[in-house]
Parts: C-alpha cells; structure tokens; sequence
C-alpha cells in the first residue's frame, strides 16, 4: 500500500484557456507510454471564462491485467503531485482550497494573469496582488516553476497550454518521455507545428530552471518569473528641463522630486507651453518642505493639469507615434493598418474648449437643462485617411486658446480649491494633508464620469475639512480626519457601490464630530 | 455542429470485439448503447450529458442509419421521454438522455406515464446528474424520482467499464421488470477519460430497416382507471420483485467482505472511487481498491433488496453510509431494516458527513476518519489514521498568513464576442441613464445569459426554469403597475418558452417585454441545433422561424435588431417599455454565437493568410494615454478581451484598459463608449494582412500626408 504508484496532476484553468486540451495531451502521451491514465473535468456553460479545472490520475505500473485502478475523479487536497496552471490567481484559488502541499507538490504556473471581472470593475487598483501569489506559489510547492508561459506562448504563434505541457514535460515530474507528449500533440492534428514549437520553448524553460536547482540541492525554488513590460508611452518622455531658467527653478526643491518634476514638466510642456510649467511650479512651492507631500502633489497636479479636454485627446489621437504603436500592437508590422476613433464629446467638452466668457452664460443654462447625461455628439473618425486626420487635427490648433477655454476655468478654480484645502490641512497635521492630497486621484474618467468623480473629490474636501475642523477645535489629533479621507478615497475607487458607501460613512463621520463623539466617529471608519 | 468535431469518436464507436475504446465515459456509454441492440435514441442535450446527443448526431449517417436505429434531438425533455412510449407496446429497446434533475422535471409527466404503463422492450434513460463543483442548476437529487415513479435507479462505480456493463444491464433490468432504468452519471465521469475493451454493436430486431407489422392494442396499457390501479399494484407486487431478483441474481451490487470484523460501509456506486480515495489516504487502502474493510457497494440505489442489506449489516456493530444527498433514503432504510431484523448494529452516515452538498474527497475523508477512529480497527489504530489525516490538512492552517486576502472569484461569463452580452450592456446603460424606463424587474431565463445575473452586469432579478422567464413575471408586472422584461435565448423559447411564455402571454393579455437572444443555436450546452438554426440535429434542412412562430400566436408588436448595435438596442428597449402599443411586445436580438462563428471563421483567415490573400480582420484597441483608468467600461462591458494593464504613465497610479490579442473585433467596447458616452480611448483598427498593392499605396500616400501634418504640431 504505497501512494508512488499514483500520481495525480491537477490543472486549474481559466474556461476557454485550453485546460481541455492540455489534459488530453497529457492522457494520450501517458496512453502512448503504456501507463494507466484516467482524466476529468467539467462540461458545459459552467466553465466559460470561469475558473475550471482539470484532474489527471496516472498509474505507473504498467497494465498487467490484474485489478484496475482505483482511480478519483477528484483531486485530494493534501495529496497533489503536480498542479499545472495556466492562469496565476488560480494558484491562489487552489492554495486557499488546500490542494498544493509543500511535502509533495511541484507546481509549474505560468504567471500571467487573466483579470477576474471583480478585479477589472473597480474604479481604482482591484487586482489581487501579485507578490502574495508569489510568495504563496514558493511556501505550497516543494518544486516551483514560474514562468510566463504566454508570453512564451505569443512569441511562438500558439497558447499558453502548449508551453506549459513542455514544462511539465521538462520538469521530469510525470514518468512519460518527452516524444510521447510529441506525439500526442501531433496525433490531435491542430496547430500542430506551433504547438510543438511551444511546447519545445516550455521543455527548454523548464530543463533550464531545473538544471542548477537540482546541482544546487538546498534550493528548490526554481522560479523564472519575468516582469510585465509595460507599453511606451506616446508622450514626449525627454525632459524639457535641459532649459536652464527651468533647471534653476527645479533647483528650488528637494532633489528626491526631480525624476517626479521632470516626467510633469515633460508633459506640461508637451500639453500646453512653458509659461504653464512657471505655474505648476509656482502651486506646487509651498509644500515643497516636505518631500514625501510635494512628491505626491506634484504627481497629481500634473495629471490634473494635463486635463484630457478635446484638444489634449485629438493631440494625442494625431501623433505620428500613435499609429506606429497600433500597428505594433496590433501585429500589423507588415500588413496595414485603417483606424477608426471612437469619439462622442458631449456638450460640456465641446463649449469647454471655446473661451469662457463667451460661454459661460450657456454653459450654466446647460448645467440646469442636463444636470445628468447632457447630450453627446457621436462620430466615427477614420483618423488614418487624411480628412479623417484632418477633422482630428485641426482642433489641436486651438491649443493657444486654451489657457482661457471655458474649460480651463472650471478644471483650474477646483485644483485650487484642493490646493488651498491641502495648504489648510499641511498646517494641521502633515498625515493629513498626505491624505487629503491623494484624494486627487479621484479626478479622472470624462464627461458624466469624470463631473460624478470631480463630486466625490468636492465631497472629500468639505467633508475632511469640517471633520479637521472639529477635531481641531476638541484638541487630541486628526486622527478621524485622516482616517476618512482615505476611507473615502478608497471606497469610491472601488465602484458604484463603493460610492455610495464613502457618501454615507461622511455623512456618519461627521455626525459623531459634531456631537464630540470622537470614538464613535473612530469606530464608524473602522467598521468601513 | 457541437463544440468538438466526434469524427475520432464516431469511428471508435464502429469498433468490434476486443477493440480499445478511448475517451470519455459518455462514449462508452453511447457504445454500450449500439452493443445493446437499442432501436431508437434521443434526447435533449444538457451538461453533462449534451456530449452524448453530440456524438449521437455525428454517428448517425456512419452508423445508426445503417443499423436502422432511429435518431433524434428531442425538443425537449418530455418529448425525450415520451419517445420511450415506443417501448410500451412493442419489443423495442431505446435509450433517451437529458440533464438532471431540471430535464427530468420537464420530463416528469411522460416519463410517470411510461412508469406507469410498463414496457415491454427495454428502456434506459441515461441521466446526467448536475449535481456540485461545475453543476449550472438548482441542487437536487433525481433519487425521489426514482422513488415516486417505481424506477429502478442505476447509480455505477466511475470507470469506462463499468458504465458499459451497467447501460447493458440497464436493458435487462428494464426487461425483467418492464420498468423504464435511470442510469444516473455525475458530472466528472461524463469527461472521464478512460479505455474501454469493445463488444461488436447489435443490429436491433425492430429497427428502420425491419419495422413493425401491426399497432398493438391493449386496454391495460392505457393510464385510465381501472387500468392505473392494476399498474400501481403491478409495480410492488411484480414489477420491482423482479427488479430485486434481477440485480441479485446478476449481482449489480458488489460485496467485498473484507477482514474487519466489526464495521462495514455501505456507499453508492458512484462514489466508490471516492471512498476508495479516502481509505487509501487513511492508509486503509491501496491504489487498486484493495481493503480490509467490509464495503458494499450498491450500483443500484433503487430498489434497495432488504436481504442484501441485512445480510451485510448482520454481525456487525457499525456501518457507515457514504450517499450523497437528502433525504438519505438508503441510511433511513438501513435503520428501519436494522430495526426490523433486530439488529444491534449502528448506522452512521449524515451525522459524520456533510447533510448536503457534494460528496468531495476533503468531506468524505473527514467523515470516513470521524467514523473510523471512533469505533476502533483491528487493523489501524486511531492514531495511526489521525496522522495520516493530519499529514494531509496541516498546511491548510497556513493559507492566510500567506494569502491575506480572499482570492477574487472568477464566474463564468460570457465569451469574448458573445452577441448575448451586448444586449444587457444595452439594458444596464438605459437603467442607468434612464431610471423612469429602464430600472424595471428583468426576468432572466436559462442559457448563457444566465451570466447577466453576474458581475458586471446584474440584470435580471428572477431565474426560474428553462423558457419560463417571460411566465415568471406574468403577476411582476400587474404588481409593478410597470412594465417588465422576460429575457430569454432561442434555445428556451422552443424548449418552453413558446408556449409557456408567449401563449400564456398573449392568452392572459399580458402588457410585458420580451427579449429573445437569437444566437442560433442552445449555446450554453454547446452550439446545439434549436428549430431556427436552420437544420436539425440530423442536418436536415429545416425551416421553422422564431418571427413566424410569433406571428401564429398573434403577436403584432415584433423588431429585430443587431445585437452588437447597442444603441440601436436601447432604442428599441426604450420604444418597447414606453409605447402605448398594448401586449406583448418581442424584440428578437440576433447574432450567431462568437464561438461557433469563429470555430468556423479562424481557420479560415488562418488558411487565406497562409495562401497571401489580402484579409481584413477588425480588432479594437484602447490608447493608453488617453485611457484614464476610470474602468467604467469594464462596469458596461465585461468582455474577457477587455482587460488591464499597468498604467504607462509614471504620473498615474490605476491600471487602464487594454484589448487584449484574443479580441474578435466585434464592436462591442466602441459601442458601449459610444451609447454610455464613455470615453475617447477606444479605436477600431482593421488589420490588413497580405496587403495588396494598391492598399499600400493608398496606405503611404495617407502616411506622407499625415506624417507632414504630425511634425507641424509636434
């Protein structure tokens, strides 16, 4: 009664990843080699785009007609030889279900992730952190192989499974020889060329991580892991701060801000002149004390001040770089390319950029005529011919206007409304200000999402503030103010709900100050 | 048609004696089917068993034709079952499938007729119980069917082997007891891959090819007093003794007697592999099963022989139970057998186990462990199976430290492309946008679109049986004193929909909206003929149409629409909840399901571009600078292809949008941007592979233009 006789591999997979097919390969090579094999999984709408998973039981004595196999249709928590995944979260999922043991597993995961929709509709960061996986991947397996397998994959023209069963077969977990995975990939018949390039790009990943692994016997971590490139960006990276009166003024702050100061100047610059960077640098002096405050405001000044009005989107929709970056993209490197832009300015985008003494008097009756959903002009532009390009083009000429664009009023009055806030807060208590400058982050999205969102960031001022207020006059810290200016930051970067939540727990907070209920104000943030 | 192509498996299906069958337990079920003689076979496809319907088809020219076994794609589960009529009155074997325990709901009416009536030729129905991980429906058991209707249930250990042993005992049950069989299957042994040792397949006697003579008549088997009584009589004075003698007499329930003296378990059949799991990582058994427990193992669940079980329980003084479900019919009938006999023996089984849920290794190795170590082995001490247990479950206590936060879950959804999707893009915007109209009681149905209950969308307050949304809200709406929306796919709207959902409607005047998603095909269980696919499951032409089918019933109030034109959607949606047009109102959204299409489509460009034809592909893309990472797309959208990626911006700190490389370019993410007034990020590119020459020229002429453009305001 031994367990080395059995050997159980589990797949936990993405639906629509190739999960299946890889658990064919695996049961055909076994098959090939004479080994006793059974697999499982689960049929149907259950696993579209879902989590799913696959289970391979192997027998490895070979068939001599005595009794068969007790085979398990279920993988056994605890008792797991290998868990294959294609997806990295579902190693997490798997770890939580107990079925990796750091007695026995090998784990060989690609490290990609596939987003679960709960982490993409989040307005802020909802993605499960990577660095946990890692670590969580490490302390289950007692042989680990991560690596991006569909990056790999993508190199090769095929998927991730191809690779991964190349691993697996690297990895020398499984007693099948490395041709009868071969073969079983050329017996299904698909894509069987680039399945077998991928699946050598695997086997060589693997052999590779094992080989000095196994010379260094303590070790048993063999983990490959590359980082994600993240794409160029259109933008005029090159610091505009060669300019020596800007040099000088950049002198002004701590030293630690300057990689900060030139990507903003950069793009300041970039967005509209170098008058407007004198004026960035000007609102940003008064906190340049304290580094660790001045590096997150000048962050989000930054971005605020580069607002995406429709000059700043046609600006970027017509760079040159732009279609060169769809092509790469897109594998259009040698075929062409014809791009169609999706744009629906609504009204206040279009009035925004025209001169706000003109408009304003319209623009105010708009806002009581829509106060939701002003109406919107939808166009199809194919900014690769030229009128297209051209109908683009032409509004970046009106970037001189924009300093006194309707727009440009509004989107300035309220940075400084923040600004004077912080400065308020900085006098206070500098954790405070911290939060309250972060707060910034909130302004993003366009039209109706970005007015909903610019509301939250007005909501968290006055909120903060009258809570700074109250604490400040009962003495004893800021405690309750900090606290809700990141609870209300964070609850509104988690969606719709999240919004609704941040308004009510305000409303709460500030309840309790009023009443000089410090505690319960303390005890309704630590509930949120 | 269906999600794989079965010409590998159709060909093993051919294979005579001796041969090695490989693949999925359904396959081996299908060959037991024509090693069993049967003379008809149909049903209505449905996880886990669509598969078999599936193999069926593709088999039918190659094979059942020739065999002259009748074949067919039941329009539903009652008319699966009521094809089983056809064994009433004459010595024909047959075979029907469906999913359980929704398809034997549907099919409950005829199938207690059949029950009732008896057969005469041996009829099996091969039932895929959707029950636990990966099931889509409601949780119940098909056990209290069984029960009710006088059906002997078959309930086999999972391997290929056996599953073909037990279809061909099925028709010998059948015909002993001249009850129609349920051969129950779970779920992981449908795609349980396996071998097979082959019989040669049976030429039925009755068949298309060697058809009936004469209608037989009898009174006796038509369900009318006083008839009904003398069946119900028949059923427990002949019919389920013969039952019990048959499985005695060919030993469909294995006793292994094992060396422990005093204990024993008694389990379902399907759940020997787990069992067997279990013991073993207890260090109670080896890998081929092997035991010095005492186990019976019941492959019929129904009847249960009382002898058997006594016999078992006698000289013992514990036995567990491993059965999954409530009630426990076979624990509770344990103790009442005990009882009677008077026997000092105690049954254990839902105390130590779960109540309900399924029956999964880390559940039945702790009761296994609570009842083993509680009463004391003679060979293994409690210690003993305590370490191995431990051994096991020790690195669990640590998941938290390592993972602090819950892992994020991951439903199924739609697919990328899915034409389904779009339309509750449509419904959420105009909710959302337009509360007055659009933020009314949404009755979902059952299918893929399903999934809009899910993140991101949650539309769809109710789901209540297949083809049954539209009656689901028949007393909403009056209640509401507003109008609703029933959404329903094709699939149920033959299934039921039509005539439960629209007659009903149109009968009772109702002033309602429904949705009908025309993808072609039952999606959900794998692209599966519906009447409007344009072919059967045959592949003969047939022309049924769902605007036709409205027509008849009178429904005057009737759009199609684009299902990727969202705008378009809404449009009609709001037209539909707002118009002072009385009734029923039908919009029929149509567009082929994206999985099917592209099955059809990629190996088609694959081919056009290898051979260099010039091959436009449309996909989407998202500028990253322009991008500000609010997500409210995704909140709309929810395609798989619609992701994140790290913001490139050194300034900025959320994850922004990016369509990822399996984008099929259907629209979807611009319309959503467009119709929610998103954003500006998103583009369309077509991708020219091969281009011809003049696309190039056009191409470069553009570009030195643009170019020149570009570098004035650079």
């Amino acid at each position: 009664m031994s367990d080395a006789r059995l050997l159980s591999v589990l797949i936990p997979a993405v639906g629509g990843q190739g999960g299946g097919v890889l658990l064919e390969w695996i049961v055909d090579a076994a098959l090939a080699d004479g080994l006793q094999v059974h697999g499982t999984s689960i049929p149907g709408v259950a696993q579209r785009t879902g989590s799913t998973t696959y289970y391979v039981e192997l027998f490895t004595e070979p068939d001599s007609g005595a009794e068969p196999p007790a085979f398990s249709l279920y993988p056994v928590p605890g008792a797991l030889d290998v868990l294959l995944a294609p997806e990295f979260l579902e190693i997490g999922r798997m770890i939580e279900l107990g079925f990796p043991s750091p007695d026995r597993t090998t784990i060989i995961a690609s490290t990609h992730r596939l987003y679960s929709i709960h982490e993409k509709i989040a307005t802020g960061r909802g993605v499960y952190p990577i660095e946990d996986l890692h670590a969580a991947a490490r302390a289950f397996s007692m042989t680990l192989y991560a690596f991006d397998a569909l990056a790999l994959a993508r190199e090769h023209g095929t998927e991730a499974n191809a690779v991964l069963l190349g691993a697996l077969a690297g990895s020398g977990v499984l007693p099948i020889r490395v041709d009868a995975y071969r073969d079983a990939i050329r017996a299904k018949g698909v894509q069987v060329a680039a399945n077998l390039r991928g699946f050598d790009a695997g086997l060589a990943v693997a052999t590779q991580l094992r080989g000095p692994a196994e010379a260094g016997a303590g070790s048993s971590a063999r983990n490959g892991t590359r980082s994600e490139p993240a794409p160029a960006s259109a933008g005029p990276q090159t610091a505009a701060a060669a300019d020596p009166a800007l040099e000088q003024r950049m002198a002004e702050f701590p030293a630690e801000l300057r990689p900060t100061l030139e990507t903003a100047i950069a793009r300041l610059v970039d967005y509209q002149d170098r008058r407007y960077v004198e004026r960035y640098l000007e609102r940003l002096r008064p906190f340049a004390g304290d580094p660790e405050l001045a590096r997150v405001v000048a962050r989000h000044l930054a971005v605020w001040m580069t607002y995406e009005d429709a000059i700043r989107v046609a600006q970027l929709k017509t760079r040159a770089s732009r279609f060169e970056r769809i092509r790469r993209e897109k594998g259009a490197l040698r075929g062409e390319i014809v791009v169609t832009d999706f744009l629906k300015p609504d009204l206040d985008e279009i009035y925004g950029i025209l001169p706000h003494r003109l408009v304003a008097p319209f623009a105010r009756w708009a806002e009581r005529r829509w106060p939701h959903g002003r109406p919107a002009f939808g166009q199809h532009v194919k900014t690769t011919t030229v009128l297209g390009y051209l109908r683009v083009w032409m509004l970046t000429l009106l970037r001189p206007l924009r300093p006194i664009s309707h727009r440009a009023h509004e989107e300035h009055a309220r940075m400084d409304q923040w600004l004077t806030a912080l400065a308020r807060c900085a006098g206070w208590d500098k954790a405070l200000a911290l939060e309250v400058a972060r707060g910034a982050q909130l302004v993003k999205g366009y039209g109706d999402v970005r007015r909903r969102m610019r509301a939250h960031l007005d909501r968290l001022l006055a909120s903060v503030l009258r809570a700074a207020e109250c604490e400040g006059a009962n003495g004893g810290g800021f405690e309750a103010s900090r606290e809700l200016a990141a609870r209300y930051r964070v609850l509104v970067l988690q969606g719709p709900d999240g919004e609704a939540r941040a308004a009510a727990l305000a409303e709460r907070v500030l309840t309790r100050l009023a009443a000089a209920d410090r505690a319960g104000a303390l005890a309704a943030l630590a509930e949120a | 048609m269906g999600e794989r192509s079965f010409a590998e498996d159709v060909k093993q299906l051919g294979y005579g004696a001796g041969e090695i069958l490989r693949g999925e337990g359904i396959l081996a079920i299908t060959k037991a089917l024509l090693q069993s003689g049967v003379s008809y076979v149909g049903g209505y496809p449905g996880a886990p068993v669509s598969y078999l319907i599936d193999v069926l088809a593709d088999a039918n020219e190659p094979l059942l034709k020739p065999l002259g076994i009748y074949f067919e794609q039941s329009g539903s589960e009652a008319a699966a079952a009521a094809l089983l009529g056809a064994s009433i009155n004459y010595p024909a074997r047959g075979a029907v499938t469906w999913k359980s325990v929704v398809g034997t709901n549907v099919a409950s009416d005829a199938l207690s007729h059949v029950a009732s009536a008896g057969v005469i030729g041996g009829a099996v129905v091969v039932i895929g119980e959707d029950y636990g991980e990966g099931a889509s429906i409601l949780q119940e058991r098909t056990h209290s069917t069984a029960l009710k209707s006088s059906l002997p249930l078959l309930d086999p250990r999972n391997s290929l082997e056996s599953f073909a042993r037990f279809v061909e005992e099925g028709f010998g049950l059948s015909e002993a007891c001249h009850q129609p069989v349920l051969f129950s299957i779970r779920i992981r042994a449908c795609h349980m891959r396996g071998t097979l040792r082959c019989r040669d397949n049976a030429r039925p006697k009755i068949s298309m090819l060697t058809p009936l003579g004469e209608p037989s008549f009898s009174l006796e088997r038509i369900n009318l007093p006083p008839f009904t009584y003398q069946m119900e009589a028949q059923k427990f004075e002949k019919r389920l003794p013969a039952a019990q003698r048959y499985i005695v007499e060919h030993g469909l329930n294995e006793h292994h007697r094992g060396d422990e003296p005093d204990v024993g378990i008694v389990m379902q059949g399907g759940l020997w592999n787990t069992t067997l799991r279990g013991l073993h990582v207890l260090g109670l058994a080896d890998t081929r099963g092997r035991t010095a427990i005492p186990l019976l193992v019941l492959n019929a669940i129904h009847p249960l022989v009382p002898d058997e079980l006594v016999g078992f329980l006698r000289g013992k003084r514990r036995v567990l139970v491993v059965e999954e479900g409530m009630p426990n019919y076979i624990e509770r009938e344990l103790g009442a057998l005990a009882h009677d006999a008077r026997l000092d023996v105690e049954i254990h089984g839902k105390n130590v186990f779960s109540p309900h849920g399924e029956y999964v290794p880390q559940l039945v190795i702790g009761g296994l462990r609570r009842f083993l170590t509680a009463g004391g082995l003679t060979s293994r001490s409690a210690t003993e199976i305590d370490a191995r247990y431990a051994a096991l479950t020790a690195h669990r206590t640590r998941v938290r430290s390592v993972l602090p936060q819950p892992v994020a879950k991951r439903p199924p959804s739609f697919c990328t492309g899915c034409p389904e999707r779009p339309v509750f893009s449509a419904l959420k915007i105009l909710r959302q946008r337009e509360p007055a109209v659009g933020d009314t009681h949404v009755a979902a149905d059952i299918g893929c679109s399903t999934f809009s209950t899910q993140a991101p969308f949650n539309v769809g307050n109710s789901v209540l049986g297949y083809g049954m949304g539209l009656a689901s809200s028949s007393a909403v709406a009056p209640l509401f004193g507003k109008r609703t929306v029933a959404v329903m796919g094709d699939g149920g709207f033959w299934h039921n929909g039509l005539t439960n959902g629209v007659a009903n409607a149109m009968y009772n005047r109702q002033d309602s909206v429904l949705v009908i998603l025309d993808n072609f095909y039952a999606a959900a269980t794998g692209q599966h003929h519906v009447p409007s696919t344009g072919t059967n499951a045959r592949n003969e032409t047939v022309r049924m149409g769902i605007p036709d089918a409205l027509r008849g019933l009178g429904v005057k109030w009737i759009r199609t629409v684009n299902s990727y034109r969202i705008a378009e959607v809404i449009r009609t949606l709001r037209e539909a909840l707002t118009t002072r047009v009385p009734g029923l109102k039908v919009i029929i959204a149509r567009n082929e399901c994206m999985l099917e299409r592209q099955r059809r489509e990629k190996p088609r460009v694959r081919q056009a571009i290898a051979a260099g034809a010039e091959v436009v592909q449309p996909r989407f893309g998202v500028d990253p600078d322009v991008c500000t990472g609010d997500h409210s797309c995704m909140r709309l959208n929810g395609c798989p292809s619609l992701t994140l990626r790290e913001n490139p911006d050194p300034l900025r700190e959320d994850p922004i949008a990016h369509v990822d490389e399996t984008c099929v370019g259907c629209g979807v993410c611009g319309e959503v941007a467009h119709a929610a007034v998103l954003c500006p990020s998103f583009y369309e590119v077509n991708v020219i592979a091969n281009p011809t020459r003049w696309t190039r020229f056009v191409a470069r002429v553009r570009r030195a233009v643009i170019g020149r453009l570009a570098a004035v305001t650079a």
